[in-house]
C-alpha cells in the first residue's frame, strides 16, 4: 500500500501523465462517451456540465488537478467521485487533454479593441451583460470566452436560432381576463408558469387562468448575418473570446 | 400510557391506527389507514400542526414510526430523533459517527427505523445494524452487516419478524453480492441469510455465466418488504445486477436480481421468485414495496401480491406459490413485446444499452420506483407515483474494483427536449385498467397513502437537491375515489419519502418530510 501511495504521490508531483498514448487517447473517448458525456456532452462541448474543450478548466488546468477531479470528484459540484481505477483516469485525462490541444490553434484573427466597440454600437450590449454593463435580455457574456467554442460564438451571432437555451424560450400567455404576457420562460409547474415578463418584470400566473398559452423555442435576438462584414464579425468573435475567466476575480 | 410493542401488536398493527408501527403501516404494506378524523369533506381546511427542522444536508426518505405519542424518525444519513408526535419537540437524538468515505450510489439517506420492545432499530450508511433503548437513545448493541469499503451500506428500513430483524442491503452500482439477513433482536446475532445471488452449488447459479460474474452481482435489497404470518413468509423485492448498464461480463437471467422472492421466516429459505426483468441492463431493480391482498381472483378466493414494477408493468403474483396471474403496463414502456403465459418477457429490438445511446421507455429511474403505493379496502383501489417518461441508455466498459463505482455508464436521465412528465394514477387491481389520473407538471420522488376518510396523500415533490428550480414542492390531499384535488400546499424542499397519518391527544395528524424537515398536518 505504501509503494502504491508513493507512485501516485509521485506521479502527481510531477504531473507526468504515464498513460498518453494513441491507444490511450482512444480508450479515454470511448470511456467519456459512456461516463461523462450525458453532462459533459458526447463531443465535450458542454451540457449540464461545462465545455472541456478549451483548455481552461474551472477547478484546476494541471494534468494531476485533472486527475483528482476525476477520481475523487468535485465537491459542491454534481461532478461524481470515482468511477475508475487509476489507469482509467490517466487515459480519460489523456483524451479530455487532447481535446483542447486540437482546439488551441483555432486562435481569433480579430481585432479585440475593435471588437469590443462594435459589440456597444451594434447593439449587443442592449440585451447582453458584459462585466457589469449591459442589459438583462440575454445571456450575460462577460466570461463567454471560457465558455464557448469560436465556432459556437460565430454560429450564436449570425444564427441566433441554432441553440437557444431553455431560460431563453419564450412564452406566451393570453388570460382569461384578457392580459397579455410575453417574457422567458423561467419555470414550470403543475398548478403556476414563471415568467421575466419583458414589461412586468417577476411574474407568476396561474395555469387556472389561462386561456391561451404557448412558448416559443427560438430566439429574441435578430440574426447579424449581413449586418456585420467579415471583418467586424472576426473582431467581435476576438473580442467575446478574450472575455476569460478570471482567476480570484468574482464570477 | 405508553405501552411496549409486541409481536402481537405488529400482527394486528391495522387495529390501532392512532399508531404506525412498521415501515408500510403493516405487514400487509397498504399504506392504508383506518384514521377517517380527516376525510374527503374537510380535508379543504388542512394546517400545518408542527415542523421538526433536522441538521442535515441529506434527503430525507425515512417514513416515521410513531408508538403511543412518540415519533421515531431518522435523520439521514443515519441518525434517530425521537419526537413528541403531538408537538414536534425532540426527547432524544441519536447521531452517528461516521467514517470519512461512505459507499452510497444516490446520497446518503434512511428510509427508516423499526420498533420492537424497548428498542428501535436502525440500519446505517456504513453497513450496520443498531439497536437504541427507545426512552434513551443509548445504543444496545451495534452489528456490521457487512464492508462498507466495498460497497455494502443499509438505507432501508428494518422489518420485524418474530424475535428477528430484517434487514437488506444497498450497494447495486458497486458490485456487491446482495443478501437478505436476519439478526436476534436480543443480541444482535445473525440468524440466517439468504443471498440473491447464488454461489458455486445453489439453484440459479448457472445463470450467471461460467465466470466470476456473480461475486459481484449485485441484487441489492434496499426497500423494505412484506410479511405473510399465515405463510411465514417474508416477500422482498431484489434490486438491480451489477454492472448496470452492460450486461455482457453475465450472460443468463442472473438470478435473483429484479426479483420478488419470498422466503421461509425461520431459516431464509427460499420458497418461490419471479423474475420481473430476467438479464436487466436497464437497472430496472424490483424494490417495490410488495402489497399482500387476499381476494377474490376469477371466483375463488386467493392470496394475491400487488406489484407495479419499475420497468413499467403492473403483476399480479399468487402469494403461495409466486405464480404470475396478470401483467400489464401501466406507463409507457417500448422493451417488452408482450409476456408470456409465465411473466417472461419477449424484449423487443432495441431496446438494451448502446455505445452511440439508446431512447427507451421508460427511463432510468422507472415508470415508478421505491417509493411506497397504496392499497384501499374501501375503493378496492391500488394507487401508485408514475413517471411517463424515457432516457437515453449508454454502454460502457465495466471495470470492477472494490469500493467503486461498478455500472458501465452513466445514463441521461433527463432527455432535455422531453423530459416527461408524473402523475398519481389509480388501478383496478384485478386487471390493471387506469381508473383515475392526477397529472403532474415535473416527475415526483415520492409514494403515497390512502385512508379511510377517502383521502389519498401524495406529492410532486422532486429532487430539489440536484439544482433543479423547475422542479416542484407540493404535498395535496386528493379524492381516492376520482383523483379530484382536495388541498395543496407548497413545502418547498425535496419530497422523497412516503407520508403517513397516525392520532395523537384526538387528533388525526399527516407527516410528511421536505427539505431538512418532518410536516405534520391536522384539520382544525
Amino acid at each position: 500500500m505504501r509503494a502504491v501511495l508513493a507512485l501516485l504521490f509521485s506521479t502527481l508531483v510531477f504531473a507526468q501523465n504515464p498513460h498518453d498514448t494513441p491507444a490511450d487517447r482512444a480508450a479515454g473517448a470511448k470511456m467519456f462517451r459512456s461516463h461523462c458525456g450525458p453532462c459533459h456532452g458526447t463531443k465535450a462541448t458542454g451540457g449540464t456540465g461545462p465545455d472541456l474543450t478549451t483548455g481552461v478548466f474551472y477547478h484546476g488546468s494541471s494534468d494531476a488537478e485533472l486527475y483528482h477531479n476525476i477520481s475523487e470528484g468535485i465537491a459542491g459540484t454534481a461532478m461524481p467521485d470515482v468511477f475508475f481505477d487509476g489507469t482509467q483516469v490517466w487515459q480519460l485525462v489523456a483524451y479530455v487533454r487532447s481535446l483542447s490541444q486540437h482546439a488551441t490553434p483555432a486562435a481569433p484573427k480579430g481585432n479585440v479593441q475593435h471588437g469590443a466597440q462594435l459589440t456597444r454600437e451594434k447593439g449587443c450590449t442592449g440585451c447582453h451583460l458584459i462585466r457589469g454593463e449591459g442589459g438583462a435580455r440575454g445571456p450575460d457574456l462577460s466570461i463567454i470566452g471560457s465558455q464557448r467554442s469560436l465556432e459556437h460564438l460565430r454560429e450564436s451571432i449570425l444564427e441566433p436560432n441554432a441553440k437557444v437555451p431553455q431560460e431563453y424560450w419564450v412564452a406566451k400567455i393570453l388570460a382569461k381576463d384578457g392580459a397579455n404576457y410575453s417574457g422567458f420562460l423561467m419555470n414550470q409547474d403543475t398548478y403556476m408558469v414563471q415568467i421575466l415578463d419583458f414589461s412586468r418584470g417577476l411574474t407568476s400566473v396561474s395555469r387556472s387562468n389561462f386561456k391561451d398559452f404557448g412558448i416559443d423555442r427560438g430566439s429574441v435576438m435578430p440574426s447579424y448575418k449581413g449586418k456585420l462584414t467579415d471583418a467586424e464579425l472576426d473582431d467581435v468573435v476576438a473580442y467575446l473570446a478574450s472575455l476569460k475567466r478570471q482567476k480570484g476575480g468574482a464570477e | 400510557m405508553q405501552a411496549q410493542i409486541t409481536n402481537e401488536r405488529l400482527l394486528k398493527a391495522d387495529a390501532e391506527p392512532q399508531n404506525w408501527l412498521t415501515y408500510s403501516g403493516s405487514y400487509k404494506s397498504w399504506r392504508y389507514s383506518a384514521l377517517d378524523q380527516i376525510n374527503k369533506n374537510n380535508a379543504k381546511n388542512l394546517k400545518v400542526a408542527w415542523v421538526h427542522q433536522m441538521p442535515t444536508s441529506h434527503r430525507i426518505e425515512a417514513t416515521p414510526i410513531v408508538v403511543d405519542g412518540v415519533m421515531y424518525v431518522s435523520e439521514p444519513p443515519s441518525n434517530v430523533f425521537a419526537l413528541d408526535a403531538a408537538t414536534g419537540r425532540p426527547f432524544w437524538h441519536y447521531k452517528r459517527i461516521l467514517p470519512a468515505k461512505i459507499n452510497v450510489c444516490c446520497d446518503a439517506v434512511n428510509r427508516g427505523v423499526a420498533v420492537l420492545g424497548d428498542r428501535v432499530f436502525l440500519g446505517t450508511v456504513d453497513a450496520h445494524l443498531v439497536a437504541l433503548n427507545a426512552k434513551t437513545g443509548a445504543v444496545i448493541w451495534d452489528i456490521e452487516v457487512a464492508d462498507s469499503k466495498t460497497g455494502y451500506s443499509v438505507t432501508g428500513a428494518p422489518l420485524i419478524v418474530k424475535d428477528m430483524v430484517i434487514t437488506g442491503v444497498a450497494g447495486g452500482e458497486y458490485g456487491i453480492r446482495g443478501f437478505l439477513d436476519a439478526y436476534d433482536i436480543k443480541t444482535g446475532k445473525r440468524r440466517w441469510r439468504f443471498n440473491t445471488i447464488p454461489g458455486p452449488g445453489e439453484k440459479g447459479h448457472e445463470t450467471w455465466g461460467s465466470g466470476n460474474a456473480w461475486k459481484q452481482g449485485g441484487g441489492p435489497t434496499w426497500v423494505t418488504g412484506s410479511y405473510d404470518p399465515e405463510l411465514n413468509y417474508i416477500i422482498w423485492g431484489v434490486g438491480n445486477p451489477s454492472p448496470d448498464w452492460n450486461a455482457d461480463v453475465r450472460p443468463g437471467d442472473n438470478l435473483y436480481s429484479d426479483s420478488a422472492i419470498a422466503l421461509d421466516a425461520d431459516t431464509g429459505t427460499l420458497k418461490w421468485h419471479f423474475q420481473f426483468v430476467p438479464h436487466d441492463s436497464n437497472d430496472w431493480d424490483a424494490v417495490q414495496v410488495p402489497v399482500l391482498v387476499d381476494s377474490d381472483w376469477q371466483g375463488k378466493p386467493r392470496k394475491l401480491i400487488y406489484w407495479a414494477h419499475r420497468g413499467g408493468f403492473y403483476y399480479v403474483l399468487d402469494r403461495v406459490t409466486g405464480e404470475f396471474l396478470l401483467g400489464k403496463p401501466f406507463a409507457k414502456q417500448t422493451w417488452a413485446k408482450s409476456l408470456d403465459a409465465k411473466g417472461r418477457p419477449d424484449r423487443l429490438p432495441n431496446s438494451t444499452p448502446t455505445e452511440e445511446g439508446a431512447i427507451i421507455w421508460p427511463g432510468v429511474q422507472g415508470a415508478t420506483n421505491w417509493y411506497s403505493p397504496s392499497y384501499s379496502p374501501l375503493s378496492g383501489l391500488f394507487y401508485l407515483t408514475v413517471w411517463e417518461n424515457k432516457g437515453l441508455y449508454l454502454k460502457g466498459e465495466p471495470k470492477y474494483t472494490p469500493g467503486n463505482r461498478y455500472v458501465g455508464s452513466v445514463p441521461d436521465i433527463d432527455v432535455a427536449d422531453d423530459p416527461g412528465y408524473g402523475a398519481i394514477r389509480a388501478l383496478n387491481p384485478k386487471t390493471g385498467e387506469p381508473v383515475w389520473e392526477y397529472k403532474m407538471q415535473t416527475k415526483p420522488w415520492s409514494g403515497v397513502m390512502t385512508t379511510a376518510g377517502h383521502v389519498l396523500f401524495g406529492s410532486n415533490g422532486g429532487w430539489l437537491s440536484r439544482g433543479r428550480e423547475d422542479m416542484e414542492a407540493y404535498f395535496f390531499a386528493l379524492d381516492a375515489d376520482n383523483g379530484k384535488e382536495l388541498w395543496r400546499i407548497n413545502l418547498g424542499g425535496t419530497m422523497a419519502s412516503n407520508p403517513m397519518t397516525y392520532m395523537v391527544n384526538g387528533r388525526q395528524m399527516v407527516a410528511m418530510a421536505a427539505g431538512g424537515a418532518v410536516f405534520t398536518f391536522v384539520v382544525e
